[in-house]
């Protein structure tokens, strides 16, 4: 009894200092701040837009997600986006092939160009940094070199009607896709045996090898469903923008690297790999999404803003540091 | 050395490679030859290889630093602004467009070796608040009033062929590799690089060593920046983008390891020559110059598998 009583503040202090508490707390403060004081971030339209950018951001950060489980990285999910999406397009464009063929198509060019990268990190044994960042280079290379670098822009209206719609006025049917995936990630994770699989493999290789788990199969699979991700994150920004264009993630796809980094990291994945937070890289993401659009209606001026993003991302580190400390001084203490 | 260890020697593929390139393109085009292709080559490769050594260094200890095309760009338009709108004289300009550049890498070193987070991460957020820096500033507009004498430096020729611009390359390769063989400096940080438990043992101090790293590859990226500022004759905001494949490629051609505590400063020159004659052979063959990015990545999974099966050959078939 009185160890129950003595532990309650402890557990409690935990689980207000736990990571998915902190985001949602900051997305609530933010949020408030934001609609008090700028005028445009609380109208349905701005809600709206919100809500398909923050979307695919915690797209694309899953698709990190997925592989930093593995104690690895995958630089090149920007470009494998870009590969997908220009395959979406070009499938729709030149062969006038319906959704229900290209869809599927496109993710499986995703999948394919992660099972590339899964087997030359796994057969080499090398680190996943610079496999990545060499195929990277390759893969946007190649594609560049195929699409001449040009958009396709006769797409599917089906598609672009799912860009457009809107559920009460402001909720994005996007979201609800981002929200259906991190469901399903979350059951993969916590309920399937492969799930568990990647999650040992990713925490202790060795061992997981011993107790039986194919390790190096598991790390292809982790990178097939980080190419997949990607090419769903790509799917989204088609919708969104209504074309299927080479340079969508910028040159080589760097700019989905910081997206992709902060909200797993925000979301506390250790970047170590084993341990996942699905919620957390969805909150993650949501709430970098969530300050930039607000920073934008303050008028920071867009140029800035990557800076703000990177003192976030700094910020974010930083804190994990503090709370893990905290954490480890509480548990000490009881 | 012995001539039966030639093969063995990180710079000795490189260079077999390079002379064996230059024959094979020779042959097809006689012109690749002429002073003026020499001088365009010697160009391109002045500037990279100075990008190279920014990275070398900082895989030597067994880092990665993702920041080094935000710091060159953000230390070329601090050059080329100060000098436009302070009318800074060009030398003042370059020693603050400097000292910024180690400034920045001194603040990722710092973060680094104080926090325990990876460097990855360090620099994946450093780069984007120099690059913000770099684009709120200038609003992505160049400066276009650099002087006359910069210009100059950045294209004339100095003897023959030699461009004004392989002079400060030069001092870099001939200075790197004074510090990482002759130096105590840079015998620590491969110490670091190879095995940081083991240096710290034996007295090395783990965060002096990583500031030294992070600020000479900042202050070699800053370099770069202004020497592409030269070049270019103005100050692009952009300078930088494309140095994160380019850094990679050359030190691990070299022979580097990336895991860190070895990396060949003579490999790693080699490295950049090779890029440099790939990208003029595409241009001479008329190949599509999109498909430089693809020769650079399959260069740099062929050159880690090569170095990854030498490594297995030279430890006995083990690892």
């Amino acid at each position: 009894m009185t160890a129950s009583i003595q532990r309650a503040p402890a557990a409690l202090v935990r689980s207000a200092l736990s990571n998915e508490f902190g985001l949602v707390a900051l997305i609530a403060v933010f949020a408030a701040w934001f609609a008090l004081a700028t005028p445009g971030f609380a109208s349905p339209f701005n809600l709206f837009t919100l809500g398909r950018i923050a979307a695919i951001d915690v797209m694309i950060g899953f698709s990190m997600m997925v592989v930093i489980v593995t104690g690895g990285l995958n630089l090149s999910v920007g470009a494998i986006g870009a590969c997908s999406a220009m395959f979406f397009g070009w499938l729709s464009q030149r062969f006038g092939l319906p959704l229900v063929f290209t869809i599927p198509a496109a993710l499986a060019m995703g999948a394919a160009l992660g099972a590339v990268n899964g087997q030359l990190i796994v057969r080499s044994g090398l680190h996943s940094f610079i496999i990545t960042l060499a195929t990277m280079s390759v893969f946007f290379g190649v594609m560049v070199f195929v699409t001449r670098a040009e958009a396709f822009r006769a797409l599917p209206p089906a598609i672009l009607a799912f860009g457009r719609l809107r559920y009460f006025g402001y909720v994005s049917p996007l979201l609800l896709v981002s929200a259906g995936v991190g469901l399903a990630l979350a059951a993969l994770y916590r309920l399937t045996p492969l799930g568990r699989e990647m999650l040992a493999a990713g925490a202790n290789a060795a061992a997981a090898e011993l107790s039986g788990v194919r390790v190096g199969r598991v790390f292809v699979r982790c990178h097939m469903l980080s190419g997949a991700l990607a090419g769903v994150a790509a799917l989204m920004a088609i919708a969104r923008t209504g074309a299927a264009i080479p340079s969508m993630a910028g040159d080589l796809g760097q700019d989905w690297l910081l997206p992709a980094f902060l909200g797993p990291v925000l979301g506390g994945t250790l970047l170590s790999g084993g341990r996942v937070s699905v919620l957390g890289a969805f909150l993650g993401s949501a709430l970098v999404s969530e300050l930039t659009n607000g920073l934008l209606q303050f008028r920071v001026g867009e140029f800035w803003l990557q800076t703000y993003l990177g003192l976030m991302l700094l910020a974010a580190v930083l804190l994990d540091l503090m709370r893990r400390k905290l954490v480890a001084r509480f548990g000490a203490s009881r | 050395m012995k001539l039966a260890a030639l093969p063995r020697a990180d710079w000795f593929g490189p260079l077999a490679i390079v002379i064996l390139a230059s024959i094979v393109i020779t042959a097809f085009d006689p012109s690749f030859l002429s002073p003026f292709n020499i001088q365009i080559l010697l160009l391109a490769a002045s500037v990279n290889v100075v990008v190279a050594m920014s990275q070398m260094i900082i895989i030597a200890i067994g880092q990665m630093n993702l920041a080094i095309g935000a710091i060159g760009g953000f230390a070329a338009i601090t050059f080329a602004g100060l000098m436009q709108v302070w009318s800074f004289p060009p030398p003042l300009a370059a020693v603050c467009a400097l000292g910024l550049g180690a400034a920045a890498g001194l603040f990722n070193g710092a973060l680094i070796a104080r926090t325990g987070v990876s460097a990855f991460v360090i620099t994946l957020a450093s780069l984007s608040i120099f690059k913000g820096a770099d684009l709120g500033i200038t609003r992505a507009q160049p400066f276009y009033g650099v002087p006359a004498s910069v210009k100059a430096f950045g294209n004339a020729t100095m003897i023959g062929p030699i461009p004004w611009l392989a002079l400060p390359a030069a001092v870099v390769v001939i200075g790197m590799w004074r510090l990482l063989y002759r130096q105590k400096v840079g015998r620590f940080i491969l110490a670091v690089g190879g095995n940081s438990s083991a240096a710290e043992l034996s007295g090395v101090s783990i965060e002096r060593t990583t500031l030294w790293a992070h600020g000479l590859s900042g202050f070699l990226a800053a370099l770069a920046g202004i020497m592409l500022v030269g070049r270019l004759q103005l100050g692009q905001p952009s300078i930088g983008d494309d140095w994160l494949i380019l850094s990679f490629a050359a030190p691990v051609i070299g022979g580097a390891a990336l895991a860190g505590g070895h990396v060949s400063v003579f490999g790693t020159l080699l490295g950049v020559v090779i890029v440099a004659m790939i990208t003029q052979a595409l241009v001479i063959f008329r190949i599509d110059p999109f498909f430089v990015q693809v020769v650079l990545g399959l260069l740099i999974l062929w050159t880690v598998g090569v170095n990854r099966l030498r490594e297995v050959r030279l430890s006995g078939g083990r690892a």
